[in-house]
């Protein structure tokens, strides 16, 4: 579905991605792991058009995808739930929602696809009328996962969803977004958190510094602590 | 009817329940605000004095104005200084289509493409003059979308050096520093109350759409937005070729209700004073713009009476000239450092009416 062939990404004279490859079928959750700075949010704006790409490819439903402006992206399907969440506070919960569907024209769609969340997601509907800014941290991660779905894309991107929410909760984002799997989505999802992303992942990929270290299935990688050691960190494996 | 249609019906249903309701809020809320603002206008037609009615005049022209900036500055945060240069566009696309054919040989006899031959009603004069007034705004918007912060502050500063620049120096079609007069004075007090209303109406519309949710959300994170999917520049050409027309509206009542234009009128004081009533109300409020208004209008009052040197308690206080500027700079330094975000922040009239019934039923 998604393949994203050797491709690099500048900052100024800073090169954040050496020339990476990945692939992502149809109905798949896969996980691009790596500590801070590795480059995995960089590969993420590449993806979905907010950076440039200095070299390489990145294929979207067998298409190039290189020159599309990051609204184009978004109506092909493709949708990023940012780092951080990036609620926007002074929005309600439900402009937040509205906002998602930003790049949409179908109405009766998009109101199809609000009352299926809501009623996926009661505390949403519950928090309706108030600011983005009130909520807890795992309900705005909720709300920023949903704000991407609204979109209505084939391929969902997350961008550490779990930063900054206690385990309790990280446990409800990951089962969520297994849930989403089985509704058809396709998810890739960066982390850090390495040992949780790894439980719901199908397959994995390592980056570092900018380099692809490893791909290969989720199993693999649990199973070989020296990889999980190497890449990810102590007290991991 | 094929079964994908019945299908679709539900759905269709459902769509009215979600942004119909919403709309409908929305409208409500602009229609509270339009009271609230129009009740004062009211009141002072009906018992103020002459006087009193020329002040409330002024100040609802003055409110339209600001909701034209409200429209653009509030919902995309980007600083505007130009606005008072449209007024002028419309101001005097009115009085140059409006005023009699007869006094236009006089005053513009050299005027370009025989427009003072040309005499339009008072209702077309207003058509045309919004739809110039948008039709610039366009021109300048394709340039000024392609900026942001700061640089986007600058061009509008630019805009309105060039805008006054040309209609002091075009003399054949602008009179340069002249007046230009002989514009029938057909407007009144009650149609500045309509006008008023409608455009509150229509901004609060504009704040509550799926444009203005997207322009508030580029203006809190712009990167983030994007992320979304959002086409900032697309967006805030709407919202300022809007607000520009809305400014043409303010500029064209005020030519019918003062009879002359002056291009003075339309420069860097004018600029200051609406938006300080915008930044003390609230930028991302309506109700924030009617309760600057409000506020700096009366002080206004109050200080051009302090100028003069009144007698207070049998006291002859000493004239204070230039005051009122020294006044508007103060207000402006001290919103900025103790509420930056205006008197309203982001609320509405009726989201605090909301709250407050909410705290009174705990």
């Amino acid at each position: 579905m998604l393949e994203v062939d050797s491709i690099s990404v500048n900052y100024g004279p800073v090169r954040a991605v050496h020339s990476v490859s990945l692939t992502v079928e149809e109905g798949e959750i896969v996980a691009l792991l790596g500590p801070n700075g590795a480059g995995k949010t960089s590969l993420l704006s590449a993806i979905i058009g907010l950076v440039p790409v200095a070299e390489g490819t990145i294929s979207f439903q067998g298409q190039n995808i290189n020159r599309l402006d990051t609204e184009s992206r978004v109506e092909r399907g493709l949708s990023v739930t940012p780092e951080g969440r990036h609620i926007f506070a002074n929005l309600t919960v439900e402009e937040n929602l509205i906002l998602g569907a930003a790049s949409r024209r179908d109405k009766d769609g998009i109101a199809r696809d609000l009352e299926t969340y809501l009623d996926m997601f009661p505390i949403l509907r519950e928090r309706y009328t108030q600011s983005g800014g009130s909520l807890s941290g795992g309900e705005q991660q909720m709300l920023a996962v949903v704000r991407s779905l609204m979109s209505g894309p084939k391929l969902l991107m997350l961008d550490e969803p779990s930063l900054g929410l206690a385990p309790r909760i990280v446990d409800q984002i990951f089962k969520l977004i297994s849930g989403l799997r089985d509704r058809g989505l396709t998810i890739l999802v960066v982390e850090q958190n390495a040992q949780e992303a790894l439980k719901f992942a199908d397959r994995a990929y390592i980056l570092s510094t900018g380099n692809l270290e490893f791909s290969g299935t989720a199993e693999e990688l649990r199973t070989s602590a020296d990889l999980m050691k190497a890449y990810i960190g102590e007290g991991v494996a | 009817m094929s079964a994908p249609a019945l299908d679709r019906a539900p759905g269709r249903r459902r769509l009215w329940h979600i942004d119909g309701a919403r709309t409908l809020r929305s409208l409500r809320g602009g229609m509270i605000i339009a009271v609230f603002a129009v009740t004062f206008g009211l009141l002072i037609m009906l018992f103020g004095e002459p006087y009193q009615v020329r002040l409330a005049v002024a100040a609802y022209v003055n409110l339209i104005i600001v909701i034209g900036l409200q429209i653009f500055m509030g919902n995309s945060n980007v600083a505007n200084l130009s606005h008072s240069g449209f007024v002028g566009v419309g101001a005097y696309i009115t009085a140059i289509f409006a005023a009699p054919a007869m006094i236009k040989q006089t005053l513009i006899p050299n005027a370009p493409w025989g427009i003072d031959e040309v005499q339009l009603g008072v209702v077309a004069a207003f058509i045309v003059a919004v739809g110039i007034t948008g039709l610039v705004a366009l021109l300048t918007g394709l340039v000024l979308v392609r900026l942001s912060g700061i640089a986007a502050t600058i061009l509008t500063l630019a805009i309105l050096v060039i805008f006054h620049g040309i209609f002091v120096n075009w003399v054949d079609l602008f009179r340069g520093t002249q007046a230009f007069y002989g514009i029938p004075k057909v407007a009144g007090i009650k149609t500045m109350l309509v006008a008023t209303a409608v455009v509150i109406v229509i901004a609060r519309l504009f704040k509550d759409s799926r444009i203005g949710v997207q322009l508030r959300a580029s203006a809190t994170n712009m990167l983030a937005a994007e992320a979304m999917g959002v086409n900032i520049r697309a967006l805030r050409l709407i919202a300022w070729v809007l607000g520009g027309m809305v400014c043409g509206v303010a500029g064209s009542l005020y030519a019918y209700y003062i009879g002359t234009v002056n291009a003075r009128a339309f420069f860097f004081h004018a600029a200051f004073l609406t938006l300080s009533m915008h930044i003390l109300g609230g930028m991302r409020s309506v109700t924030g713009a009617v309760i600057g208004v409000a506020l700096i209008s009366v002080t206004m009052e109050l200080v051009r009476l302090a100028e003069s040197g009144p007698v207070i308690l049998g006291v002859q206080m000493p004239e204070l000239l230039g005051l009122s500027g020294l006044m508007l700079g103060v207000i402006i330094v001290l919103v900025m450092c103790l509420r930056p975000d205006g008197l309203m922040g982001g609320l509405e009239l009726d989201e605090v009416i909301r709250r407050y019934v909410k705290r009174g039923r705990n």
